[in-house]
Parts: structure tokens; sequence; C-alpha cells
């Protein structure tokens, strides 16, 4: 049986007024890929996730997500969204966090029911939060914070995880563990990883996609500073990856 | 103080504003705290002052067309939920420069009150209570108005707080999980203009904004989820329109600008408090 990939972007054009983001770009992501998504700032990274998403849509071209339309097939999608567009300081509780991510599946009035918090719960002990499920918000760590809005995405069961620099604001020890729990994830559903720090992505990702008007698909052995250099200009210094990094 | 008990048992305009202020304090509380997380203040801002409009249109249909029924309480309800509609709609529309838009609605809104009021025959003692506010003129039809609407808003909060939280606080996610987020928002945008009504019958259009938002705003340094924060910025509303009623009486101050000052200085207080 030939299941519909998890995302298919065939000769897609798209731009804000008269101004290009995106010009021919194709796409596809296999099931249990893990993938990251790098390219400058303005290069169209947030457009392509807003056209997988379903929030905005191509001029020309058509994009898939399992088979569906965006609008349609982003019910399977979990999202982080980035995380300066939040409000750390929102009153509720890690737990309350997680349950917006049941709004789809559960009852359309009235509060919550026991089957979502206890999916819920779930979910937090999923990502190792679950002693602080009653913690607010304001009093989580940037790495916590980032666990929670990841059960978050996960309670819908998802079969494709989308974060959007996802560790941009945390230190390289809690990086390096968010990526752990990504890969434990990985086993189970498409992930794909928005970020700037390709030098750290690429231990653990099978593929690159490189997004500055065009997309481009590499291996994550084949980007080398000559693909640097081409996706970001001559200033940037790449660092070098020893095998003894190599994870799994 | 003792005087102004003695004086609630005795005159029964003084029970009609005390009670306007404790029914309105639960809506207050309520979409008080939505519009402080959402931090929509100044799109408030703007409803409340699209009311004088309507206002001064209903008083002006009253007096000089003799259309009896069009009370300002009615004209105000329509005008909020209009002025909520359209710039709620101009908001998703236009992502840029909205405050502008918003400040075009609040003048606009303010001016065809003005004009309205000019032309209808009185020495303008009704504009004075629209935008200052007079609690004693609270009639038990207007209490019967701000009963019903309080409890709308109530029952509307109970039934959808999860969507109306998840659109405050992620509105996209929300959006992305099958929530009808624009309805949504526009549910909160019409809640916040009832809400607006019912405040504004005590303290006028002018000061409103500070009753619907600073009390939510004092609970929200206390409060870690927005149930408690809720049932704070209720209790206190409640608290401060009472006793900002109790402390005008007797000194005969406008009671609207009292209960405004009172809740000021304690939003002051624990704003610094919380600071040292």
């Amino acid at each position: 049986m030939n299941a519909p990939l998890p995302i298919q972007i065939e000769n897609l054009d798209f731009s804000y007024g008269q101004i290009p983001v995106l010009k021919q770009a194709n796409l596809s992501l296999f099931d249990k890929d893990f993938v990251c998504i790098v390219g400058p700032n303005g290069g169209g990274k947030t457009t392509l996730l807003k056209l997988l998403l379903g929030l905005l849509t191509p001029q020309s071209g058509s994009v898939s997500v399992f088979g569906e339309e965006p609008v349609v097939g982003r019910k399977w999608i979990g999202y982080l969204p980035q995380y300066a567009s939040l409000d750390a300081r929102f009153p509720v509780t890690a737990l309350d966090v997680v349950l917006m991510g049941r709004l789809g599946k559960t009852r359309g009035i009235g509060p919550y029911r026991k089957n979502d918090r206890a999916a819920a719960r779930n979910m937090l002990e999923r990502v190792g939060m679950i002693q602080l499920e009653k913690r607010p918000l304001a009093t989580l760590s940037g790495g916590q914070r980032q666990r929670v809005l990841i059960a978050r995405a996960l309670v819908s069961s998802p079969k494709l995880l989308l974060l959007d620099e996802p560790t941009s604001s945390l230190d390289d020890y809690v990086e390096r563990e968010l990526y752990d729990l990504l890969q434990e994830l990985n086993k189970e559903m498409t992930v794909v990883v928005v970020t700037h720090d390709i030098s750290f992505v690429s231990s653990y990702v099978e593929k690159v996609i490189c997004v500055n008007r065009q997309v481009h698909v590499h291996p994550t052995s084949e980007v080398d500073e000559n693909i640097i250099h081409t996706m970001y200009g001559e200033h940037v210094h790449m660092v070098r990856h020893d095998q003894e990094q190599q994870h799994g | 103080m003792a005087e102004f008990f003695q004086a609630l048992l005795q005159h029964s305009f003084l029970q009609h504003a005390l009670l306007a202020g404790l029914l309105a304090s639960f809506s207050c509380g309520i979409v008080g705290t939505y519009v402080v997380t959402r931090r929509i203040t100044y799109l408030a801002g703007g409803i409340a002052h699209c009311v004088l409009g309507g206002m001064g249109m209903a008083r002006y249909m009253q007096v000089v067309h003799g259309w009896a029924f069009f009370d300002p309480l009615l004209g105000a309800i329509l005008a909020a939920l209009t002025a909520a509609f359209i710039i709620g709609w101009v908001n998703i529309q236009a992502k840029e420069r909205i405050d502008t838009v918003i400040s075009a609605f609040w003048g606009m809104g303010m001016a065809t009150g003005i004009l309205f009021i000019s032309k209808t025959p009185g020495y303008g003692e009704d504009m004075m209570a629209y935008l200052f506010g007079n609690i004693l003129l609270v009639t038990p039809h207007d209490l019967t108005i701000i009963a019903g609407l309080d409890l709308f808003i109530i029952v509307i909060a109970l039934l959808f707080h999860k969507q109306l939280v998840a659109v405050c606080y992620d509105e996209e996610f929300a959006r992305l999980r099958g929530i009808k987020a624009p309805l949504f928002y526009f549910l909160l945008l019409a809640l916040t203009a009832l809400t607006v009504v019912l405040l504004v019958s005590i303290v006028g259009i002018v000061m409103v904004i500070v009753l619907l938002t600073l009390p939510a705003a004092i609970a929200g340094r206390f409060c870690q989820r927005m149930g408690p924060m809720m049932a704070l910025a209720a209790g206190l509303c409640a608290l401060l329109t009472t006793s900002g009623l109790a402390l005008s009486y007797k000194p005969d101050l406008p009671a609207g600008a009292t209960i405004i000052m009172l809740v000021g200085v304690v939003y002051l207080i624990t704003a610094t408090v919380k600071k040292c």
C-alpha cells in the first residue's frame, strides 16, 4: 500500500504582493524523516511553515500534507510556534497549556473532560514534566516551557511534528536534551525542525532543507562549507563535528 | 461610612446604585481578565468611546422623534457591538497600525455623540452623565438590562472558557486545532463591548477602561491561573465600587470619579509593593 507522504510540495510559487518569497519550490518528506529547515532570515522559512499549516495559500503549485490540503491535513501536525510569539507570563499552568492541544478532540461546550486531562498528563509524563504539571507557566525555565509546548503539540496524536526554532532561547546542555527527546519521538513520527543552528542539528538529522527563495534538500553528510556559503554568504563560520558526536 | 449605610436603608436610589455595581462586578472580573491577558486594552478603550455615539443618538431619537423605546442604554449596546465588530474586522484584515484605526473610531464615535447631543433640546446634563457616569441615576429598568447582560456574559464565558483562553494565549495554535479562532475573537470583543456598557452606567465612558482592566491587572499580580484571577478581579471590583460609593456619599463627591481614584490607588500600591 502506498501511504501518502507527510509533506509533498510541487512547483510552488508564493509572493507577498510584488515580493517573491518562494519560487518553484519542490519538496518531499517521507514517513519518520528527521529533517531540519535552515536558511537566512527573510529566506522563506516561516512562509514555508505557514503554507504547510494552511495559514497561507500558494499563488501556484501545490502543497499536500498526508495527501490532503493543508487546512485538512494539519490536524495530523503537532506544531510548536516560535518561543518569542507567546506570553511567558500568561496565567495558566503547565497542564492548562497541554490541554489546549485537545481542543479539536474534546467537546465544543463546557470544560475539558477527564479523558482530556488523562491524555494531557500522559504527554507531560512523556516529556518528563509531570511533576511540574500544576506549576504556573511564569515559573518554568525556558527548557521546561518548551517541553510543555511539545507536550501540547503531541497531545493531539500527530503524525508530523513541526517545530519553529525550538532551541533559540536555550543553552547548549538543554538544547541537547531537547534534541534527544525529539530523536526519541522520531521513532513514531516525522520530525521537522526549523533552526538557525545547523552546526548542532546536523548530528541528529538525516536531511537538511535549505530555504532561500528556493528549496534544496541535502543529506546531512553533504552539508559542507560550500553549501553554507551559498546559503548565508561568505562571512559565516561553520563548526565542524567530529565523528564521536554522532548519536544513535 | 455609617451615614452611608443608614441612607442605604432609606433610599432606593442608593440600593439601585449598589446593586448595579455588584452585578457589573461579575462581568468586570471575567471579561477584564480576558482583556488584560489578550492585551486589547486600547481596543476596549476604542469601543468604550464609541458608546457615546450610540447614547447620543438614542437620546436624540427619544427627545426629538419621540422614539420612547430607544433607551440610551439600548443605543449604547448597539454602538458598542457595532464598534467591536468593525474594529475587530479591521484588525483581522489589516495586520498593521491597528492603533491608528482604533483612534479614528475612538474620535468619530465621540464626535457622533456630541453632534447628536448638541441637537437635542435640554441642558446637556445627559452628556455629563454619559461621560462621567452617574450611578445614582440607575433606574430599576436599567437594573433589569444590567442583570440580563450580566447573565448572558457569565453563561457564555462558562460555556466557552476553554476556547476563549486558547484564543487569548495562542490564537494561531487554536486555529490549527480546528477552533474557529476569528469567531471566538469576535465573541471576546462582543463580551468586551457588553461589559463596557455595563460599567459605563457606573463610572461613565471616559473612565470605564480603568474599571474594566485594573481589577484584573491587580488580580494578575496574585493569581497564576485564569479562573482565580477572574474571581479575585470580580471581588475587587465589587469591593472597590461599593467602597467608592460609600466614600463619596457624605462629602457629596461624584461616585464615578471616587471609585476610579480608589481603583487607581490600589493598583499603584500593589504595583509598587510587589516590585520592592
